[in-house]
């Protein structure tokens, strides 16, 4: 497989889940916000500064939107072009990066993505978005669990599958790691609150029914932490997106599990030790900010930057 | 569909003959969509346009900062070829190949045909996509243009002319495919006992083209498709018919020639390359040769053509029989080189360096149409009928500053379709561009791309200046 493809089926997948994410993140954001504003609890700017923060798009942010306004921070993360990394901007990478591969991938995840970037484009889509955030939301996470559902059930299990399983797990572990940081920056001191926003970190990540079955409906900052962090079964959490992403880059390079020939195996590797000596409930808080942090770093390692600066990572 | 309404025109009508009686080619058909009701037939117009949208079968308009992807805009109403028409056409088609393969293989070798006197040594030296550094340098099976797609427009009295032939990069054939699809899927019912040929065996008839000029021993040639990227107005047609064939498409960026070799970077290091399809024009192939700025081509790659260790489809060179002007000779070198009488007519061509031609040409702008010698895509054109007095002037500036690089016809009110207007039918300007490959064998594609004027009694068809396209179906008998 050409290495061009490689690096466009990678980030194509990468920036398909991150819109994923994003739209999961906004939503849940605007319902807690209603909450806050209706208990008159804090401003709204004060609301969104962690989460912007923890999208690395504060400063960009304060430069566009001096005096923000209601909504613009929404905004800024949805149909902001300006932002490369709002949600608009990722499916739109995402189409530029399939319209190189469209050979590669099957029809349907073509014509699927195309009707997902159709839609965020169209009158339609903003008037949706308008009228109704939340089925607005709701069908970008459709649409990207429908895009991967396609990708699972047609294409080949080759080199190219490899290459979209990395995208989309490194960017699943980053974005969770992401929403952990949310909270982690600004405890709220008060534990009915702190309970709610967890909650919230759960939604975010699609968690909130596994948590629910494994530890009924009382939420613990520690077990969120093990749950999103330390789980080997939770599809989304850190460790499981981290072990599935060294399998995969064995595969592609066909060395052994536990032996490594190129860096990118040397760091997800490491990550993984980390993660399994940390261990889950023990050392939190220490050692998890520093966890997750390295997690995103080493997540734009193992692709290096072609010359495609349109699909760049976040600059951190 | 009402078709009582439709009338013909003072010209050639496709679907009526003078008398306003429908063509017994066409009754089939053009009963089935008669039996459509209003709101049958614009559900499925809106499926049509749906499809096509959701398939991103788009192409790119240049000089529009706005609106990179369309749709090219699609009528349902198929052009229909009878049997007997189309053998005619495919007969000419495979004589004018091989008449312009054999000029193109002349040129470039002992240069007969001018030695001779047949045609003048500055029709060819003065083309501009001559290239005298690839004089003396061989080609696999001596092939020049692998795929033509050759344009051809109906007279007033029907008869196929030759309007010119496009033996670079031609495109469009996506759409020829993806059109029929698009129709079986939409219109299914039109095509029971129609008798409609198949297109859907070009990808493999061009695969089998490309691998016919592999030059090493090698059963399973390394062919790919070099695009000039996505943001180029045929990427759907490069990544579709690579796609179809089931090669690599490749970017310059992908390739590098290293010792007179062409290879392609892999995730599991460098893999050699045979034939590379090429949908860039000479000029980009390759900065250390053509275009020292150009960023789209692989340095050293015509380094490795002329070892023969990689071969180009088409070749180096081939713009210089694809050239207006040379157009003007193509039914000279057919009885040159053939010794038989063309079997296609073409469009009388006034060349502006024939001092008598020039002379001609300056007196009668608003009679005549006016075209660059080596545009293409209806760009650098002018249709003095409908043109404005500066448009005229301005031709009239650039004609008398380089009279080679202008050729002038006379206007040719070609072919009516009947195409659907606003829920009526209309009478539109239609061309037709059959695609031939030059292979082991020379194969036509049945049908080819007919365009079609939208907008009313306009003659341009061009995607890029407000064309559309049909299906065209050639009738198995």
């Amino acid at each position: 497989m050409l290495s061009r493809v490689a690096d466009h089926l990678y980030w194509m997948s990468r920036q398909m889940e991150r819109a994923e994410n994003l739209a999961r993140l906004v939503r849940v954001s605007e319902e807690m916000l209603l909450d806050d504003e209706s208990l008159g609890r804090g401003s709204a700017q004060e609301y969104w500064t962690p989460v912007l923060a923890a999208t690395a798009m504060e400063g960009a942010f304060r430069g566009l939107y001096p005096e923000p306004r209601q909504g613009d921070a929404a905004r800024f993360l949805t149909l902001d072009l300006r932002n490369p990394d709002s949600i608009l901007s990722c499916i739109k990478q995402a189409r530029e990066n399939a319209r190189s591969v469209r050979d590669k991938i099957s029809d349907e995840m073509w014509t699927e993505l195309n009707a997902l970037h159709m839609l965020v484009t169209s009158p339609e889509g903003a008037q949706l978005l308008a009228r109704s955030p939340h089925s607005f939301y709701e069908k970008i996470i459709a649409s990207s669990m429908l895009f991967d559902g396609i990708t699972e059930a047609t294409l080949t299990r080759d080199e190219g599958w490899n290459f979209l399983q990395l995208g989309r797990l490194l960017e699943r572990a980053d974005m969770t790691s992401r929403f952990l940081d949310i909270r982690s920056q600004t405890p709220a001191g008060d534990s009915a609150l702190e309970s709610l926003q967890w909650g919230a970190v759960l939604r975010a990540c699609s968690a909130h029914a596994s948590y629910r079955r494994l530890h009924g409906g009382e939420i613990s900052v520690e077990r969120v932490v093990d749950l999103l962090l330390f789980s080997n079964e939770f599809p989304r959490s850190v460790r499981h997106c981290l072990r599935r992403a060294d399998e995969v880059l064995h595969d592609i390079s066909g060395t052994p599990t536990g032996r490594y020939s190129n860096p990118c195996e040397k760091i997800t590797g490491a990550l993984l030790a980390r993660l399994s000596f940390a261990g889950p409930g023990r050392s939190w808080p220490a050692g998890f900010m520093p966890t997750s942090t390295s997690c995103r770093r080493s997540s734009t390692a193992p692709v290096r930057r072609s010359s495609r600066p349109t699909c760049c990572c976040r600059a951190r | 569909m009402k078709l009582t309404d439709y009338r013909g025109a003072n010209l050639f009508d496709e679907l009526v003959d003078a008398q306003g009686a429908i063509r017994p080619y066409y009754r089939g058909v053009a009963d089935k969509l008669a039996g459509l009701g209003p709101e049958e037939l614009g559900h499925k117009l809106r499926s049509l346009e749906l499809l096509f949208l959701k398939q991103g079968i788009t192409f790119t308009v240049y000089g529009d900062e706005q609106g990179t992807e369309r749709v090219f805009p699609f009528d349902p109403f198929p052009r229909v070829i009878p049997h007997h028409e189309w053998e005619t056409i495919e007969a000419g088609l495979v004589q004018r190949i091989t008449a312009l393969n054999l000029f193109l293989y002349d040129v470039y070798h002992e240069q007969r045909i001018i030695k001779d006197g047949v045609v003048p040594p500055e029709v060819v030296f003065g083309a501009s996509h001559y290239r005298p550094e690839f004089v003396g340098v061989s080609v696999p099976k001596d092939a020049y243009i692998h795929v033509c797609g050759t344009d051809l427009i109906r007279d007033r009295d029907g008869r196929y002319l030759v309007l010119e032939d496009n033996g670079r990069c031609p495109s469009g054939v996506s759409y020829v495919l993806e059109n029929r699809a698009a129709m079986k899927r939409v219109f299914p019912h039109l095509f029971g006992a129609s008798g409609v040929r198949p297109v859907d065996t070009y990808p493999s008839d061009l695969l089998a083209t490309l691998r016919h000029v592999a030059p090493r021993e090698n059963p399973n040639p390394n062919v790919v498709l070099l695009t000039p990227g996505v943001h180029n107005s045929a990427y759907f047609e490069h990544s579709f018919l690579a796609r179809q064939m089931s090669i690599e498409i490749v970017e310059g960026r992908d390739l590098i020639a290293l010792d007179g070799f062409v290879y392609m970077r892999t995730t599991r290091g460098l893999r050699q390359v045979d034939v590379i399809y090429r949908r860039i024009d000479d000029d980009f192939l390759d900065p250390q040769v053509f275009r020292k700025d150009s960023c789209l081509g692989v340095p050293g790659l015509v380094d490795a053509v002329r070892r023969g260790n990689v071969a180009l489809a088409n070749a180096i060179g081939t713009g210089v029989a694809d050239d207006k002007v040379t157009y003007a000779y193509v039914p000279d070198m057919i009885r040159y080189y053939l010794c038989q009488e063309p079997i296609l007519d073409q469009v009388p061509t006034y060349l502006a360096w024939r001092p008598d031609d020039f002379r001609y040409i300056l007196e009668n702008l608003p009679k005549l149409v006016v075209k660059a010698a080596n545009e293409s895509g209806g760009y650098g054109m002018l249709i003095g009928p409908t043109a404005t007095a500066a448009e005229i002037e301005e031709f009239r500036r650039r004609v008398t500053a380089t009279p080679r690089n202008y050729i002038a016809q006379p206007v040719v009110n070609f072919s009516q379709h009947p195409t659907l207007v606003d829920g009526g039918l209309e009478g539109r300007h239609v061309d037709l561009r059959p695609f031939v490959l030059w292979g082991d064998t020379v194969k036509v594609l049945p049908g080819g791309l007919t365009r079609v004027a939208l907008k009313r009694g306009s003659l341009v068809v061009n995607s890029s200046q407000g064309g559309g396209s049909k299906d065209t179906w050639v009738l198995a008998a």
